[in-house]
């Protein structure tokens, strides 16, 4: 493969600390100068612990340390043959860790790792959880600086129009009004994704959907702001606008003019395997049509933005965002100053599901109209707003053709999709790879083929929600296996069981998985929730159905190209024991904070309370990609590991230097460091860190984490192959009220195989959102809109989100399989566990009145039209 | 949402002072009690106005008393939260307690009041939306526009009536105290309601609501309120049906009252409720009076569910509502 040498200089920064993919030859070069006294401490041992590694099997359920001491050397629980230390570096299997050439320097984890845990697997409560409950946490809404003024945006009422001419001067005259800015003040072009940005801050020569920015206002309070932007005078030249998926395919009416591809963002075509033979072979098919319905996130925080600029032009910007590091760049390249000049901080954050994910109009604006004004500016967005500032889940309409063999073996897979994706690209292009590349899990298939067309429509733009483009297929595709099982004569569940891959498995589209619980997640719902007891036997209006599926974590490639960590974690260890973590992740509501100080504080020896985590502010922190992509347990985590295991690394030497005895007998026992074979020879915990730092100098490490090469044989590599996959099972029972149409989902038994629950109530609560949100879209939920391209129902009192009295008892069961490549084994639990839930109701309702519905949300007024329609067929086969 | 407009907020503490503040601001000023419904719509800019006048200044109109012949009076700040919990009312007026206990949450039930649902403005799917909204379609008659959205050659606004409390009060015969500047008065609760969305209120300019008066219930009285609604929290009514049964001894009806909420601008009775008279309940009177709703009704998209299914569900509800009372047998008697 031509990727050898880049591939062996990915991992550089890690070098065979980091759990994944290092090559140790390029590694040493690299950090050489660095860590030389390091790796002299190694050096003597490099031997003996050689020795030990070739020794040691690795089979599943040892205790914590074997495993844990595995995770950099063999996968713990996937197949000798994946782990098979032979293959070679630049051809070794994907998402597997390399494993360590026996004359390399050897593991840090070996010796850093804590034989038992104290820390890791028992719950602990966020770090922002009091401060969110008790109202002291203070979000960017909640900032106020001296001489701040008040931003608002001014919006198209407009679906598709030119704009004309824009005139600002009355609402400049305006008492209290510092400034107003337009589109031709801020024309460069951003957007998240590098080959589509076709976003401004505010719009420049067309409008594309009814809330796109056209204006803003700075005033000294929010109230004059509001009435300034009804003093703006925009003409606009109305233009037909296209609404559908059929209309944007047809391409009259063109929202991009310059867009090579007309109408169409983007359209990716792959196939695997020999589809066309396949399913002419299969003994069963099904084939269908499905539809997905568009709808959003409702964080409880709105979107704000904070803006000041210093004397000497370095900007500050607090915002409510998943991503600082991206938002950093966007806006030196936007604003026009170099990146060393922007600091972006994250403060308290109320939440996001992806919503947040990319810049915003606001961010922009705010720290633009801070520059030219000299003062700060705050935006924050009403909810209205955030419900045209959208970037939610796409509608999708979907055919698929889906074949199997008369004893229920899949065969092949064809399927098709178009999305409306709004007025922007937003994260489209790789929404679009998302709805096709995981058909391949969790089931095995031997061949399929996908072609999704994302197409721009005059609506506010989609973008990624929890279980991004693969909700929708995820959607299709569950029903369609049990309509395939109705073909079959076969139970759902049976289906399921006999397609599901095993550890290790390489799908037909080269992702290489490496733990997987699906099987146990399988077997624990349908245990618990008394399936095979219940299947059938329920009276009338009650139902019970099965859905699973496979996530990522975290994706192979950064959004922009580039071979540097996708995260670095920095550890400061003070002499009074208390650790200072530096991580450029974003606590999005997710844990991601508690999770930084189990692990660390785990690995030192220290308690979590000894544990600051300073994050999301990219002057203090070190790079960290963002919150998305369910990626930071499993790559921060495993930086952090790393940064915390050199630091520990040097508290063993330091007291084994000082005891005089071999830094692998050094153990600790609650506050004392020992030797093991004889405990009288101590020294107090704190001792071991002063004499770390009179040898070594300050306590700081740092840690990174970068995924190994994965596949790069397909387009589009940075959307699917993941260093981990995550597997789900749910069995929801259901009881429809025929009279009504009102769907009662009345309890959902969800098994996520999560790798390891690092803290088991934060786990919980992300299994129970994800259900909670996949079956608010099943039944409530629907971003509409009228002829006008207005958003119908911009409130949450008129878009339904469930509220907890309509939520069904959720029962989490976490598997955990102990990944190879995870800290600690742990993977992603905040999105994976959403994806079978709205199929899984589809499922349990079509058990429940023998009515199949293949689009959401199921409204009682649609139940209700669809019994009516199963009744009067039934009438007219009878007559 | 936008921040509250300006407003100078005002806290009398005596009906006078509340009376006085509104003769001199007029239409400028607006009373608030609950803030539940007014203040969301405020941050809309349904109305902006400049004087806010509290009635929870005033103790007389916080509470609940037995009247001599032995009803209950109830003043017109007494929170829904206090209704639906205090135990003579529950024993009293069930349904009364029960439609309250349905109205949005129960934190908006402790700061919502009586006197408020009962005055509650008309809603509609295109009114209660914020200005720029309400600009982009282009504005509804009830807010500065000139055409109904909700049907676009009607020459009177459609927007619906919805406060729960008041079918039930209907059924009750609840009466109210209204207090202005040409003096007091006493009105049936009935007669305060008329079918259009803008002027659905018959009150004279400058009066308040002080105070609820219902008479004992007749004995024989059974009543319930049934509400439909999207989720079971937060919503507004689809559908609310209100029974009203007086029954004999031997289970024959002597009066039976149905009142319909949200289905047009004022709570809606059904007279063919009276086809089960002099009889016991039946299943076919019960379907008979359903039928009867069914076809009365003309619900409209002021919602966001298709005005068909409301128009079943009026069907469904009202049925399921009378059967209900079926079921639970005769006053006195074990069930």
């Amino acid at each position: 493969m031509a990727e050898n040498s880049e591939n062996s200089g990915m991992s550089a920064p890690s070098a065979g600390a980091a759990p994944a993919g290092a090559a140790p030859a390029s590694a040493a070069e690299v950090e050489a100068a660095r860590e030389a006294r390091r790796a002299a401490i190694m050096a003597e041992r490099a031997s003996r612990r050689a020795a030990r590694a070739a020794t040691e099997t690795a089979p599943a359920g040892q205790g914590d340390a074997a495993i844990a001491s595995n995770a950099a050397d063999a996968p713990a629980t996937a197949p000798a043959a994946v782990a098979a230390p032979t293959v070679a570096a630049g051809l070794q299997a994907p998402g597997i860790a390399a494993a360590p050439a026996p004359t390399a320097a050897p593991s840090l984890s070996e010796l850093a790792m804590p034989k038992n845990f104290r820390i890791i697997g028992k719950s602990q409560p966020k770090v922002d959880g009091m401060p969110k409950i008790n109202g002291t946490a203070r979000f960017t809404d909640d900032m106020k600086l001296p001489r701040m003024l008040i931003g608002k945006t001014l919006r198209s009422p407009h679906a598709h129009a030119r704009i004309v001419r824009i005139d600002t001067t009355r609402a400049e005259a305006l008492p209290g009004v510092l400034c107003v800015i337009t589109g031709k003040d801020i024309p460069t072009k951003y957007g998240i994704i590098p080959v589509a940005q076709d976003e401004t801050a505010l719009a420049l020569d067309k409008v594309r959907y009814v809330g796109d920015p056209v204006a803003c206002v700075a005033a000294l309070d929010e109230e004059t702001a509001y009435n300034a932007l009804k003093l703006i005078q925009v003409e606009y030249e109305i233009l037909p606008t296209v609404m559908t998926i059929e209309d944007a395919l047809e391409g009259k009416v063109l929202i991009h003019e310059q867009n090579k591809t007309g109408n169409v963002l983007k359209n990716v075509q792959q196939s695997f395997g020999e589809v066309d033979a396949l399913l002419a072979d299969s003994e069963v098919v099904v084939e269908d049509d499905y539809y997905y319905e568009g709808n959003t996130h409702v964080p409880l925080e709105t979107h704000s933005a904070l803006a000041s600029w210093d004397h000497e032009g370095r900007l500050e910007l607090w915002s409510s965002t998943q991503v600082p590091h991206y938002l950093q760049r966007e806006l030196a390249k936007v604003l026009g100053v170099p990146q060393s000049r922007v600091r972006v901080v994250k403060p308290h954050f109320g939440a996001g599901y992806g919503g947040k994910s990319e810049p915003f109009s606001l961010e922009f604006c705010a720290a633009f109209m801070a520059r030219k004004t000299g003062r700060p500016v705050k935006i924050t967005y009403t909810r209205e707003e955030v419900f045209y500032a959208h970037r939610g889940r796409h509608p999708a309409k979907m055919w698929l053709k889906l074949g199997a063999r008369k004893d229920g073996t899949l065969t092949a897979l064809d399927f098709k999709c178009w999305l409306d994706g709004g007025g922007y690209a937003s994260f489209g292009v790789v929404t679009t790879y998302y709805t096709g590349v995981f058909h391949s899990l969790p089931y095995n298939l031997p061949a399929f083929r996908w072609d999704t067309t994302r197409l721009y429509t005059n609506k506010p733009p989609c973008g990624p929600k929890r279980g991004h483009g693969a909700i929708q297929p995820r959607f299709a595709f569950e029903i369609a296996l049990d309509q395939l099982a109705e073909k079959l004569g076969m139970d759902p569940a049976e289906l399921r069981r006999k397609n599901f891959i095993s550890p290790g498995h390489k799908t037909v589209n080269d992702f290489q998985v490496t733990s997987c619980g699906m099987k146990e997640a399988m077997e624990k719902v349908l245990v618990e929730s008394q399936y095979f007891e219940k299947k059938g036997k329920l009276p009338r209006g009650k139902g019970i159905g099965v859905a699973c599926s496979a996530y990522i974590c975290g994706a192979g490639q950064p959004i922009y190209a580039n071979d540097m960590p996708h995260s670095t974690v920095n550890v400061k260890l003070d002499r009074s024991g208390c650790a200072t973590i530096f991580s450029g992740s974003a606590d999005i509501g997710q844990g991601s904070n508690i999770m930084l100080a189990m692990i660390v504080a785990e690995i030192l020896g220290i308690q979590v309370a000894d544990c600051k985590v300073i994050e999301a502010d990219t002057d203090l922190t070190p790079v960290d990609l963002g919150s998305y992509s369910s990626r930071v347990t499993f790559m921060v985590g495993n930086a952090a590991r790393n940064a915390a295991e050199q630091l520990r690394i040097k508290l063993l030497q330091a007291t084994a230097d000082h005891l005089r005895v071999p830094v692998e007998e050094i153990e600790q026992v609650g506050q004392e460091m020992r030797y093991r074979k004889d405990p009288t020879r101590k020294i107090p915990f704190q001792r071991a860190i002063h004499e770390a730092e009179a040898r070594f100098g300050g306590l700081i490490a740092s840690g990174t984490y970068k995924p190994p090469r994965l596949s790069t044989r397909l387009g589009g590599r940075g959307a699917g192959p993941s260093p981990a996959y995550t597997f789900t099972a749910q069995v929801a029972e259901v009881s429809v009220d025929e009279e009504t149409g009102l769907i009662e989902v009345e309890r959902i038994w969800c098994a996520h195989d999560c790798g390891r629950a690092l803290n088991p109530v934060v786990v919980e609560g992300q299994i129970e959102g994800s259900v909670y949100m996949g079956f608010g879209e099943a039944i409530f939920e629907a971003q509409r809109y009228y002829k006008n391209g207005l958003m119908t129902t911009p409130s949450i009192l008129e878009y339904k989100l469930p509220t907890i009295h309509d939520t069904p008892e959720i029962k989490v069961f976490y598997i955990e399989t102990l990944d190879p490549n995870g800290p600690f084994g742990a993977k992603e639990a905040g999105e994976g566990p959403q994806l079978p839930t709205a199929p899984v109701v589809a499922n349990a309702v079509f058990d429940a009145i023998g009515v199949r519905f293949k689009s959401n949300p199921m409204t009682p007024d649609v139940v209700l039209k669809a019994l009516e329609g199963r009744t009067t067929r039934k009438n007219m086969r009878m007559a | 949402m936008l921040k509250l407009p300006e407003f100078q907020f005002h806290r009398p503490s005596t009906v006078e002072g509340v009376l006085e503040l509104l003769t001199r601001h007029g239409s400028n000023a607006r009373i608030v009690a609950g803030g539940t419904d007014l203040l969301p719509s405020m941050k809309q800019r349904l109305f902006t106005p400049d004087h806010l006048v509290s009635l929870r200044g005033i103790e007389t109109l916080r509470q609940i008393e037995i009247s001599p012949d032995g009803g209950l009076t109830l003043g017109a700040t007494v929170t829904l939260r206090e209704l639906t919990l205090h135990p003579e009312v529950q024993r009293l007026y069930p349904a009364l307690a029960s439609a309250a206990g349905q109205i949005a949450t129960v934190i908006i039930q402790g700061m919502g009041t009586l006197g408020g649902n009962i005055l509650l403005d008309t809603r509609c799917y295109y009114y209660n939306q914020g200005e720029f909204w309400r600009e982009a379609l282009g504005k509804c008659m009830k807010a500065d526009g000139t055409i109904c959205q909700v049907a676009r050659n009607s020459p009177s606004c459609l927007a619906a009536f919805s406060a729960d409390t008041v079918p039930a009060l209907l059924v009750y015969g609840a009466v109210v105290r209204l207090v202005g500047p040409s003096g007091t008065r006493a009105v049936p609760l009935s007669e305060l309601y008329q079918d259009d969305g803008m002027r659905w209120l018959k009150l004279l300019p400058g009066e308040i609501l002080t105070e609820v008066i219902l008479p004992p219930p007749p004995s024989g009285l059974e009543a319930r309120y049934d509400k439909l609604r999207v989720r079971q929290s937060i919503d507004y009514p689809l559908v609310g049906v209100a029974i009203g049964l007086v029954r004999d001894q031997a289970g024959t009806v002597e009066q039976a009252r149905v009142i319909l909420n949200a289905v047009s601008s004022m709570p809606e009775s059904v007279p063919q409720a009276a086809l089960l008279l002099g009889q016991p309940l039946t299943d076919e009177g019960i379907e008979a009076v359903a039928q009867a709703a069914y076809t009365q009704v003309k619900p409209l998209t002021t919602h966001g569910v298709q005005p068909i299914y409301r128009k079943k569900m009026v069907k469904l509800t009202v049925r399921k509502a009378l059967q209900g009372l079926m079921m639970k047998g005769m006053p006195g008697q074990a069930v």
